[in-house]
């Protein structure tokens, strides 16, 4: 309280509401651009902060908290918004004040998180949003009544058509907000254990006095109380208490979390009956059969839309659509992408005289970032997509459709989004993971989402399917079927562990998914760039750190230690410059002493080349020799870095038309030698190096996301092992197989 | 009088059972604790009125104006009473 009012700072306020609230839309309508986002540090959950301006210029910080149902979190986003509130976070102080921002067509629901925060004893205002929906659906909200009945500014809002939102700055820059005059009746039976646990928490937890009443409530809320105590454990008189109050119930049959949810429910129930008149017709006084006329509408659309046919027709038409763009409209924007670093090389080239850093900025630095950032488009492209099918309120129709299939495998539809955001990229795929509840089938959904084709792997199937069909153009129908044979083989994948780690590992019951479906709504172009913006800016800062970090460190590997002097044509020139696709005899000499291939290559003599040798024992019975064992360890840093190091060893000179580079390194590729004279790329070695690309778990990036929001490198380790371990056998499978039917 | 009423009051039935285009009014959550926590939070607790709008599982119902989808194993889980069919249908 006694930061409520600090005038010469900017008073931070925190946003929150439900999700589907119009919270994210008042967010940007308030702040315009001027937004930060970033990660909270420990999880993967967005944090944004903005700042917004008063009608006198003063400036305001934001921070958009994740849409909630209850401070009872049952999510990792959900667990975000009550530390915030409850200043349980160390990296964002409690905020000074909050901005409850409720859906005026379902207000009895969206005021049971208002309820709880108004528990806090902080000033509070209050937005109710979308009140040209519930005018259209006949509703009547009497919001001077709720004002007068909670005592905290309401403001009755349009965020969507910026309607609102003058009043809204005004009730922000008040200085003297006051705080809510909030009183309900805890029930009778219930009453006693709160004042307990009150006392309890103040003296043994040292919490203020009101957050330890709104904790006291969220504890007999959830069932669970480590979900509400998260990483702030209950001192042992807190829990002791809270243990013998809950064995007197549960003797005497009391359900104490159903007792409390149902009070407060009733108090709200009175509270709308005060302020919502219904329209003519409502059922029994019942509270809002709103939106009539959008629900009808949806019901229109989900007449189709969720139909067991139509719906998959639609379903399929979308993603074969999305699929499309991404991988071919994206073409155009990668094409730019690649002149601009093209340019940065040559700017560089001209700048750095010859030598190892010329090499270290150009072969490291600047391709590895190009190797990241290429894939900039394809994603802005599925963000584009996400953000339309979210913003106007198919995605959750897309999950309820996915529910059946996903349900045979023991996730439910909720695990869709991760998992198609994963075809493109896997670290927002992992990301979108947050939303689900149940922390097994969380953790599962992270485990299987690398299965998923992403696109960097997308290089490596063309340049191998170039390389598998013998004619110099490959047939389009070949192409798109082994691509998509490839696609099958990851996805069926993803499914088959999600099906053995709930059946073993992460056994539990099968979800009980209820998930809300938003009324259709006309997509916010605004709201979708922003959040298309956002994400790419997030990718972009990754690749211009850690990818940038790790591509100096395999620089340093490919090229350290150098051949002894004398032993290499060109030192300083570790790209050999021939272009001599034909019998290139002693480079492939795996057998041969280190210093007969040094004297050859000095990347066989590098680190890497020893790591390929290293490796190759084991990659052997899959048909892969040392040389493509080295491109299978760059790979770690961006699975499309094999094509640059089959480039490399394969002495393909880069030049400026693409094309040619392609058909060279594709030719260079087939003309390839094993020691014994035959040939290294047979189509079963193409194909197997495809399968091993499917399924092998080569990115660093995403096991660091990994390990991050699995809170360790225990599962992010596990993934690594058992990606690759599949990969392994199945190739070993194949390859065997194969050989043995005379491929 | 009581007998009365109880042949008036329709029996209860998991949602799952409820026709397509039925109302119905909630009476009891059976699912685990922490399911029917959040189901009562969402404001689908108990004397909720839910309209079942349709789907064979996962199902659409409309609960205070707010469409939500349910699996087939989440609607099993919640019993209604049916007070009679929706307007037109």
């Amino acid at each position: 309280m006694s930061t409520a009012a600090t005038p010469r700072t900017a008073p931070v306020y925190a946003l929150v509401g439900n999700p589907n609230c119009g919270k994210s839309t008042l967010f940007n309508a308030l702040t315009g651009l001027k937004q930060k986002v970033g990660n909270y540090p420990g999880v993967t959950v967005e944090r944004k902060v903005g700042t917004a301006y008063t009608q006198h210029g003063q400036p305001l910080t934001l921070i958009d908290l994740p849409g909630a149902y209850s401070l009872a979190a049952r999510s990792p986003d959900e667990a975000v918004t009550r530390d915030v509130l409850l200043g349980r976070r160390a990296d964002t102080p409690m905020p000074d004040r909050i901005v409850c921002i409720a859906d005026a067509t379902n207000l009895e629901r969206n005021l049971y998180l208002v309820h709880q925060i108004l528990d806090l004893g902080r000033p509070v205002v209050l937005v109710l949003n979308m009140m040209d929906l519930a005018a259209q659906a006949g509703l009547q909200i009497r919001a001077a009544r709720l004002e007068h009945e909670l005592g905290i500014p309401v403001i009755p809002c349009e965020a969507a058509n910026n309607k609102g939102l003058i009043e809204l700055k005004l009730a922000l820059s008040r200085h003297d907000l006051p705080l809510p005059r909030h009183a309900w009746d805890v029930p009778a039976a219930l009453a006693p254990a709160v004042s307990e646990l009150q006392a309890s928490l103040i003296a043994a937890d040292a919490k203020a006095p009101l957050v330890a009443r709104a904790e006291a409530l969220l504890l007999l809320t959830d069932p669970d109380p480590l979900r509400v105590t998260g990483s702030t454990p209950l001192s042992a008189n807190t829990t002791r208490i809270l243990e013998s109050w809950k064995t007197r119930w549960t003797a005497d049959a009391t359900d104490w979390s159903g007792t409390l949810v149902s009070a407060r429910y009733d108090a709200i129930g009175k509270l709308v009956a005060q302020i919502v008149v219904q329209p003519e017709g409502a059922e029994d006084g019942h509270a809002a059969r709103a939106s009539r006329s959008t629900l009808e509408l949806s019901d229109k659309i989900d007449a189709v839309a969720t139909h067991p046919v139509w719906g998959w027709v639609i379903f399929a038409a979308i993603m074969a659509t999305m699929f499309f763009s991404i991988f071919t409209l994206a073409g155009i924007p990668m094409g730019w992408i690649e002149a601009l670093m093209a340019a940065v090389s040559g700017l560089v080239d001209h700048v750095i005289p010859q030598g190892a850093f010329h090499s270290l900025v150009i072969d490291g630095a600047i391709a590895g970032v190009e190797g990241v950032i290429i894939f900039l488009p394809q994603i802005l492209i599925l963000f584009l997509f996400i953000g339309f099918l979210e913003s106007t309120g198919y995605m959750a129709r897309a999950a309820f459709i996915m529910d059946r299939v996903m349900s045979k495998v023991g996730l439910n539809g909720k695990s869709f989004i991760p998992l198609l955001s994963s075809y493109a990229c896997a670290i927002p795929g992992v990301m979108a993971a947050r939303t689900i509840e149940e922390p097994k089938d969380r953790l599962v959904t992270i485990l299987v989402a690398p299965f998923m084709s992403c696109s960097a792997r997308l290089p490596v199937y063309l340049l191998l399917i170039a390389a598998l069909v013998s004619a110099n153009e490959v047939p389009v129908g070949t192409q798109v079927g082994l691509m998509l044979l490839m696609y099958a083989l990851g996805t069926g994948g993803a499914f088959f562990f999600a099906w053995l780690f709930k059946k073993t590992l992460l056994r539990g019951a099968p979800p009980l998914m209820i998930m809300e479906l938003p009324p259709y709504r006309l997509p916010r172009f605004r709201d979708v760039l922003i959040q298309m913006w956002e994400r790419g800016f997030i990718f972009v800062k990754r690749a211009g750190t850690v990818i940038l970090a790790l591509s100096i460190v395999l620089w340093f590997l490919a090229n350290y230690p150098k051949p002894p002097e004398g032993a290499a044509a060109a030192p300083n020139q570790p790209i050999v410059e021939a272009v001599s696709p034909g019998p290139d005899a002693p480079r492939a000499e795996p057998a041969a002493a280190p210093s007969a291939v040094t004297a050859e290559d000095p990347l066989a003599y590098s680190l890497a080349g020893r790591a390929g040798r290293l490796l190759e024992p084991l990659i052997a019975p899959l048909g892969f020799d040392w040389r493509i064992g080295i491109g299978l360890i760059q790979s770690f840093a961006a699975r499309e870095v094999f094509n640059s190091s089959m480039s490399v060893i394969f002495s393909v000179q880069e030049s400026d038309d693409e094309a040619a580079t392609r058909a060279q390194l594709r030719d260079a590729i087939r003309a390839a030698e094993r020691p014994d004279g035959s040939k290294l790329f047979t189509p079963l070695v193409c194909l197997n190096l495809m399968i091993f690309y499917v399924f092998a778990m080569q990115c660093i990036s995403t096991l660091a996301v990994v390990k991050r929001e699995t809170g360790g490198w225990k599962w992010a380790l596990f993934q690594l092992v058992y990606m690759t371990g599949t990969a392994w056998l199945v190739c070993f499978v194949v390859y065997q197989a194969g050989r043995a039917l005379g491929f | 009088m009581p007998s009365a009423l109880d042949r008036l009051r329709p029996e209860p039935l998991p949602l799952c059972q409820l026709p397509a285009g039925s109302s119905g009014r909630v009476s009891a959550l059976t699912g685990e604790a922490a399911f029917c926590q959040r189901v009562r939070e969402m404001g689908f607790g108990e004397r909720a009125f839910v309209t079942k709008v349709g789907g064979r599982g996962p199902f659409i119902c409309v609960v205070n104006g707010c469409r939500l989808a349910l699996s087939h194993d989440a609607a099993a889980a919640i019993l209604v009473e049916p007070t009679g069919l929706k307007a037109g249908s």
